[in-house]
């Protein structure tokens, strides 16, 4: 039966319908109907942010700890050109968000009104879809069928931009029968299954690459299956940290740019590679001419237009990861790797982390690992202190890492926390940053605030925007052009927020300091002091080989 | 330019399904020449058409890209044999 409604109450019960439950956004003049109908809807929660960036984080850190779509909103102009960073992140990391942002009135477009923006122009790029909604009538579908490309196949990001008179236009609605459409079906699974589990058999030195996409499809269960049936060790990409624990024997670590040597050794000596969900982006892969020289591929990806995009592939195998990998557990034979996986162990090298001082990073993960029991999610922003979590932290259980992998967005962790938190209400979430990262969208303390969002904040202060340095000294003469960065007193920061803040300089008060934002109700801020001039190890030089591994200081070398 | 491929899309008849097209194909700069857009003979929708110079694994990757763009309904690429065609709708027509 239909009624009549506005265009911002259509929007509004669509989100209802589609089953959204918590909005990230910002209000502003061309979006006003629509805040003015959110009122009626209590099933929305709107989180208010301090700037639109942190809400298009926000609703991606929501999408990825909860597996829904994530929903931000802003006015025109300023308002959809600030979400432009966090749908990048998201279209990088097929994340699946929807961002509707108002337009001024269909009489202004095009006349270079206030505030008006070619949003739908600027975010072609870098969403799966966009629509400028033209008619009120055709609103509801263009709602539906966009939370539905955001999140069937691939994921990722889309927008609607409503202008402010088709949110004011009152029109008849008639609601979507029942719940929210399930996800379109996958592809049906391509051929190849039964080449690639002739490979594994054949291989003396295989590998099981694992990429964001066994996150994606919640395929844990089955690639352990796959790896303890066949013996395979099993390597994590930076996004699929987590999806196989990292205490199970057959777990080596991080491949690529800052993978350990180990890692990085058995991808150049493996005869075989069994990439799942993942695209061999080039932080994987270093020089794509000399990567994995001995390895055939066999690539299991969602997406058709990744296999074969950056390295050759011997089978590829289109569909869901974790739909076909159960294919591969039921078609390859039990076999075991002991000699090669011996072979690996002889490739590990002493860490060469050379921190000064005893408050490392390394002791600091530690800490939160113990103190959490490993219970906790991390989200993590760009830079040094994101490549030690990724290889320091000992993630146990499926998809608690979270950072920007494709985009590198510094700024990501804090905002993108407060979505993880919503989606995971129960769960103690750490964002950790560096302080050149964390004080891009430090301002989002006041919506942790505001909202009582009980996230716990790590701050790893060294004084610089530390990879910029790090690249500086190995790469450009130690010349450090512009990477000093001060900060404030962060423990004055949190008290003038209103909230626990710590400064740890010792590795005597980390324990302590640790369990005490644990215990603390609410958001929580620790400020770690580490060494100023601590590198991330090893290093693959940018256009490098995996197999030319800087594992200590160099000497200085010309600029590149 | 040299063609090595004649590149013809079939898509939406609208502005933003052909800005989508023409985006992937602008973000990966190969060069490409003759474009040209027009009625595909069916309802609703545009045949773009364009030649371009790549090799196969490039033409390929570019076909992949455009079979995702929302709004595209089918992509063919083929390489050319002729010199003598003038429009890329002729080599695969």
């Amino acid at each position: 039966m239909s009624e009549v409604l506005t265009g911002a109450q259509i929007l509004c019960r669509e989100l209802v319908a589609a089953g959204v439950d918590v909005i990230f956004g910002y209000p502003g003049g061309a979006i006003m109907p629509f805040y003015h109908a959110l009122p009626e809807y209590p099933g929305l929660r709107h989180v208010l942010v301090r700037h639109e960036q942190a809400a298009a984080h926000a609703a991606d850190g929501y999408a990825r700890a909860s597996g829904r779509v994530g929903v931000c909103v802003a006015t025109s102009g300023p308002g959809a050109t600030n979400l432009v960073t966090g749908l990048a992140t998201a279209h990088m990391d097929s994340s699946p968000v929807l961002a509707i942002t108002g337009q001024v009135g269909r009489p202004m477009i095009g006349r270079d009104a206030f505030q008006e923006t070619d949003v739908i122009g600027l975010t072609l790029p870098i969403t799966k879809y966009n629509h400028l909604v033209q008619d009120i009538s055709e609103l509801a579908a263009i709602v539906r069928e966009a939370v539905a490309i955001a999140r069937d196949g691939r994921p990722g990001p889309v927008l609607i931009d409503v202008p402010k008179d088709v949110q004011n236009q009152k029109a008849a609605y008639t609601p979507p029968e029942g719940k929210a459409a399930a996800p379109a079906p996958v592809p049906p699974l391509a051929q190849g299954v039964d080449e690639a589990a002739r490979l594994i058999a054949e291989a003396e030195r295989p590998l099981l690459m694992i990429g964001h996409g066994v996150i994606l499809s919640g395929a844990y269960a089955e690639v352990r299956a796959l790896a303890e049936k066949t013996g395979i060790p099993v390597i994590t990409t930076l996004l699929g940290i987590s999806a196989f624990p990292e205490s199970h024997p057959l777990h080596l670590g991080m491949p690529g740019m800052h993978g350990e040597v180990h890692v990085n050794r058995a991808i150049q000596h493996a005869d075989l590679i069994v990439g799942i969900g993942l695209r061999f982006d080039d932080r994987v892969t270093g020089n794509l001419a000399a990567f994995a020289p001995r390895a055939k591929i066999v690539h299991v990806e969602l997406d058709r237009a990744e296999v074969g995009k950056n390295v050759p592939v011997a089978v590829g195998i289109v569909g869901d990861a974790r739909q076909i990998t159960q294919r591969l557990v039921e078609a390859v034979r039990p076999r075991t790797c002991e000699a090669w996986v011996a072979e690996i162990r002889g490739f590990v090298r002493p860490r060469a982390e050379a921190f000064s001082g005893d408050l490392s990073p390394e002791a600091i993960l530690a800490s939160i690992y113990e103190a959490t029991g490993g219970s906790c999610t991390i989200v993590t922003d760009v830079g040094q202190h994101q490549m030690w979590v990724a290889k320091h932290y000992p993630y146990q259980r499926p998809n608690t890492h979270i950072t920007s992998g494709g985009l590198g967005t510094m700024g990501f962790a804090v905002p993108a926390a407060m979505g993880v938190h919503l989606a995971r209400p129960g769960e103690l979430v750490w964002a950790i940053s560096g302080d050149g990262g964390f004080q891009m969208n430090m301002a989002e303390i006041a919506t942790m605030v505001q909202e009582g969002l009980s996230v716990k904040m790590a701050i790893f202060n060294n004084g610089y925007l530390g990879m910029v340095r790090q690249w500086q000294q190995f790469f450009h003469e130690k010349r450090y052009s512009c990477t000093p960065i001060w900060s404030p007193d962060y423990v004055k920061l949190a008290e003038a927020y209103g909230i626990a803040g710590w400064r740890v300089e010792n590795r005597g008060q980390l324990d302590d300091v640790v369990r005490r934002a644990n215990a603390t109700p609410g958001p929580a801020l620790v400020e770690f002091v580490i060494a100023q001039e601590a590198n991330v190890y090893p290093m693959i030089p940018p256009g490098g080989s995996l197999s030319e591994p800087i594992e200590a200081q160099p000497a200085a070398t010309p600029a590149r | 330019m040299q063609a090595s491929h004649a590149v013809s899309v079939l898509l939406d008849d609208d502005l933003l399904a052909f800005n989508r097209a023409i985006g992937v194909v602008r973000r990966r700069n190969l060069p490409v020449q003759g474009i040209t857009v027009g009625p595909s003979g069916q309802a609703g929708v545009l045949r773009l058409a364009f030649f371009m110079q790549a090799d196969d694994a490039n033409a390929m990757r570019l076909l992949r890209q455009l079979e995702k763009a929302h709004g595209v309904h089918s992509v063919t690429v083929t390489p050319v044999s002729s010199p003598s065609l003038t429009h890329p709708s002729e080599a695969v027509l």
